[in-house]
């Protein structure tokens, strides 16, 4: 990998879902190998479509994406895909067969590996998350912070070098929260976190990115981000809260 | 929903959990075809092919009460439904119950159906007992059934428990709401739940349709224990046949 | 209900049902593929689910009674014809080899009656009332409710008619038990079918869509159905003017009253079953050129 070369640029794209508002209207950024990305915004601003620009699920109407210097198409769509590998929303959208062992060996499957080979590294990836027991059960059998790992494991083991998720925090607990952060911020894998999870935001990435309808208007280091509390609120976006000790909050006599 | 145990037999090593998955579809299919071929009044060949199939059971070392648990509820629901028979069919009349009378025909048509559906339905039983889903998914596939109906078959799976659990909290939200007292109500209550399950079905597949695009889908799931065919298996399913088809046969002669 | 089980049909009825399906799987699986490309798993899937899901379901129609759900109707008004007949397929066959609702051997014979008249034929009759009921997502329901019925009615007649082939059943009793059960089956299968796509719709009106009704498509539709009726009427005439043809007809499929035994479809004499083919032929031209026009650019 070079080093001068961004690993993952977007230039200048727009997109608009059909029968609706444009959702993308002239976004351009880029990110190192190595850097952790928050994108930041209120509903609607274009964030998890951004993302999906990333590894060729949406294709913009005007710019382009470029990820490793090759243009994402329909005709790198591979290429492109095994070097960016995307997590959900939810979870269950993405262990969707009967086994968490083929959920996880389904992408070297379709990459060509035969099975056995597959299955090793399905398993092996398992391994690394801690939840290798639980091969050989359904998605539906595991708890919620459970299918979280193995929806993680399922983009992981085909070593990408991008991980994209799209708000990996969403309907966790602070425990649930703190494992997954910490869980990534081992990791080497560039990261571009899409998340309105300002606290996670800031204990994993060190630069952000703020969209609001449809363009960039903060591309900073986030710790620059949590101070600007005017810009924070003009944004839609809230200041995370300092954790609250345990037990009932006070009342007001 | 659970169809946990449905296949309980499926991981106890026995000569019949060794044989490929297609070869053991095909043995119940033309056991089933046997059954299906033998004329009105066929008694002992209907004997011998439900022992040929107890004999499999056997040998899959499944408990033969277990069997006949299993075989019961599909076994009385024929029952029903052909209970009818001897009333609908005309003949001579040789019993009355109450204003019905019933004909020798429609007795022997009633037996017959019977005779003929209890081997066959033994025969799936033993079946779904002994076979993993995803087996049973890959014994599609190797015999050649469309390609969109196996993979859709294979996410089916999933889609099923998600989609009870979705509607169980629809119920549950609705029942909060304290909604639906009288029938007309509820009636609508559990439309609206079907309809909202619907649509969310469809919205849901669009989101899977994306997941599997990022991990490199294109045209069916690769299967990863790859079962086929093998010599062990073919012969067995070649003595089964001959077994099964000459039985039929000797009640034509 | 509509599932018939192991050792009912005979094994020619077995055979030719069963060929029957197979072809219209083979094109249904061609025609979705090349409408849906790789959606087409994720989307069957999902589909086949949810059918699945809801034939298990009672709905409790008030008064004590309660109504299954075939779904055939349903899901082609929402997803086509062809993913329509390859969910039914897919539910006949997991529900046969997994739960032993319905035959083994009779899956062809089931998926002819639930997925190629159920969905496949209910589909047309969907775009045909469609058709002459107009615009309007209320009217489209009620375009996919009668449609519904009539579906209903028409798998309770092919299972029937597959019985009484069979010999089994006599073709008279056959009618009456199987197919004047779902003439009630039917009511059930209307006001689900109804209730489910029109709430539905009403969330998410894309569900619904389909090519608008032209007027060049209505009067095709308004003829179809003249068409339809000088047929029936003329049948009707000619089968009071011939009543030998109708009567060797209704003899050999067992309609008339036998001392003894009968003999189904034992002996072809006269015209009779021939004009009743070339009906059925006709129906099926139509039909096909109904579609083929009402379909138009975008296919539902």
């Amino acid at each position: 990998m070079s080093v001068g070369r961004p690993l993952v640029e977007v230039r200048g794209i727009r997109y608009g879902y059909p029968g609706g508002a444009a959702a993308l209207q002239g976004v351009s950024l880029q990110v190192s190998a190595g850097e952790r990305l928050a994108v930041l915004g209120p509903n609607g601003a274009g964030k998890s479509t951004l993302l999906l620009h990333l590894n060729g699920l949406l294709l913009p109407a005007q710019g382009s994406v470029l990820v490793d210097g090759i243009v994402v198409s329909e005709a790198t769509a591979r290429e492109t895909r095994r070097r960016v590998g995307f997590v959900f929303q939810n979870p269950d959208d993405q262990l969707f067969l009967p086994t968490l062992l083929e959920d996880v060996a389904f992408a070297p499957l379709n990459d060509g590996q035969p099975g056995p080979a597959a299955e090793a590294r399905a398993r092996a990836t398992l391994r690394e998350l801690g939840i290798e027991h639980a091969a050989d059960r359904a998605a539906h059998h595991l708890s919620g912070g459970e299918r979280r790992l193995a929806a993680l494991a399922t983009v992981l083991v085909s070593r990408p070098d991008v991980l994209v998720l799209d708000e990996p925090t969403d309907a966790l607990d602070a425990r649930g929260r703190r494992r997954v952060v910490d869980l990534l911020r081992g990791r080497p894998e560039t990261l571009v976190v899409a998340t309105h999870d300002l606290a996670a935001a800031a204990a994993l990435c060190e630069r952000a990115v703020v969209l609001d309808e449809g363009v960039v208007v903060w591309d900073a280091p986030l710790d620059r981000l949590l101070a600007a509390h005017p810009f924070l609120e003009r944004h839609g976006l809230m200041a995370p809260l300092p954790d609250q000790p345990s037990g009932a909050p006070k009342r007001q006599a | 929903m659970s169809f946990r145990h449905l296949d309980r037999y499926a991981g106890v090593p026995s000569p019949v959990t060794r044989l490929a998955p297609s070869a053991r579809v095909l043995a119940t299919v033309v056991l089933a075809l046997a059954a299906a071929l033998l004329p009105l009044g066929a008694w002992p060949q209907m004997a011998g092919l439900t022992l040929v199939v107890l004999g499999i059971a056997v040998a899959a070392r499944m408990p033969v009460r277990v069997l006949a648990v299993r075989l019961a509820p599909p076994l009385v629901f024929v029952l029903l439904v052909s209970a009818a028979l001897p009333v609908l069919v005309p003949g001579t009349t040789v019993a009355h119950i109450g204003p019905l009378s019933l004909s020798d025909a429609g007795l022997l048509r009633f037996g017959s159906v019977l005779g003929r559906a209890l081997p066959a339905l033994a025969a799936a039983v033993v079946l779904v007992s002994t076979l993993r889903f995803t087996e049973l998914v890959q014994a599609l596939r190797d015999l050649r059934l469309p390609r969109a109906v196996t993979t859709a078959l294979g996410l089916a799976y999933r889609y099923l428990y998600i989609l009870t659990d979705e509607v169980e909290q629809l119920q549950r939200a609705a029942r909060s709401r304290n909604a639906g007292a009288g029938a007309a109500s509820r009636r609508r209550l559990l439309m609206g739940i079907a309809a909202a399950s619907l649509g969310r079905s469809f919205a849901r597949s669009e989101r899977v349709h994306q997941a599997m695009l990022a991990r490199g889908y294109r045209d069916g799931i690769p299967a990863l224990r790859p079962q086929p065919m093998d010599r062990r298996s073919l012969s067995a399913l070649a003595i089964v046949c001959a077994v099964a088809l000459g039985i039929a046969w000797t009640a034509h002669l | 209900m509509a599932h018939i089980p192991d050792g009912f049909l005979s094994a020619p009825v077995l055979a030719t049902t069963t060929v029957a399906s197979a072809g219209a799987l083979a094109l249904a699986a061609h025609r979705s593929r090349q409408q849906l490309r790789d959606r087409q798993a994720p989307l069957l899937g999902a589909a086949t689910a949810f059918v699945f899901a809801a034939q298990m379901f009672n709905f409790p129609l008030g008064a004590g009674t309660s109504a299954h759900l075939l779904g055939g109707v349903l899901v082609a008004a929402v997803a086509g014809p062809w993913v329509g007949m390859l969910v039914l397929f897919s539910v006949i066959l997991v529900q046969a080899l997994l739960f032993q609702d319905g035959g083994v051997t009779a899956i062809g014979a089931n998926t002819l009656n639930m997925a190629v008249v159920g969905a496949g034929v209910g589909y047309l009759l969907y775009r045909w009332l469609r058709l002459l009921l107009g615009e309007g997502l209320r009217r489209r329901v009620l375009a996919a409710s009668l449609a519904a019925y009539v579906s209903a009615a028409l798998v309770g007649t092919s299972v029937a008619v597959e019985l009484a082939l069979s010999g089994t059943v006599p073709l008279r009793p056959a009618l009456l038990a199987v197919g004047g059960s779902h003439l009630l089956v039917g009511l059930g299968e209307a006001l689900l079918t109804g209730g489910i796509l029109g709430m539905a719709a009403r969330l998410r009106p894309e569900l619904i869509e389909g090519a608008p009704v032209t007027r060049r498509a209505r009067r095709w539709a308004f003829g179809g159905l003249g068409v339809a009726l000088v047929v029936a009427v003329g049948a009707a005439y000619g089968a009071s003017t011939r009543p030998d043809a109708l009567a060797s007809a209704a003899g050999s499929l067992g309609l008339a009253a036998h001392s003894g035994t009968w003999r189904p479809l034992a002996q072809y004499s006269g015209a009779g079953p021939w004009g009743a083919l070339l009906g059925v032929g006709v129906v099926f031209v139509l039909a096909w050129a109904l579609f083929r026009v009402s379909a138009g650019r975008r296919p539902a």
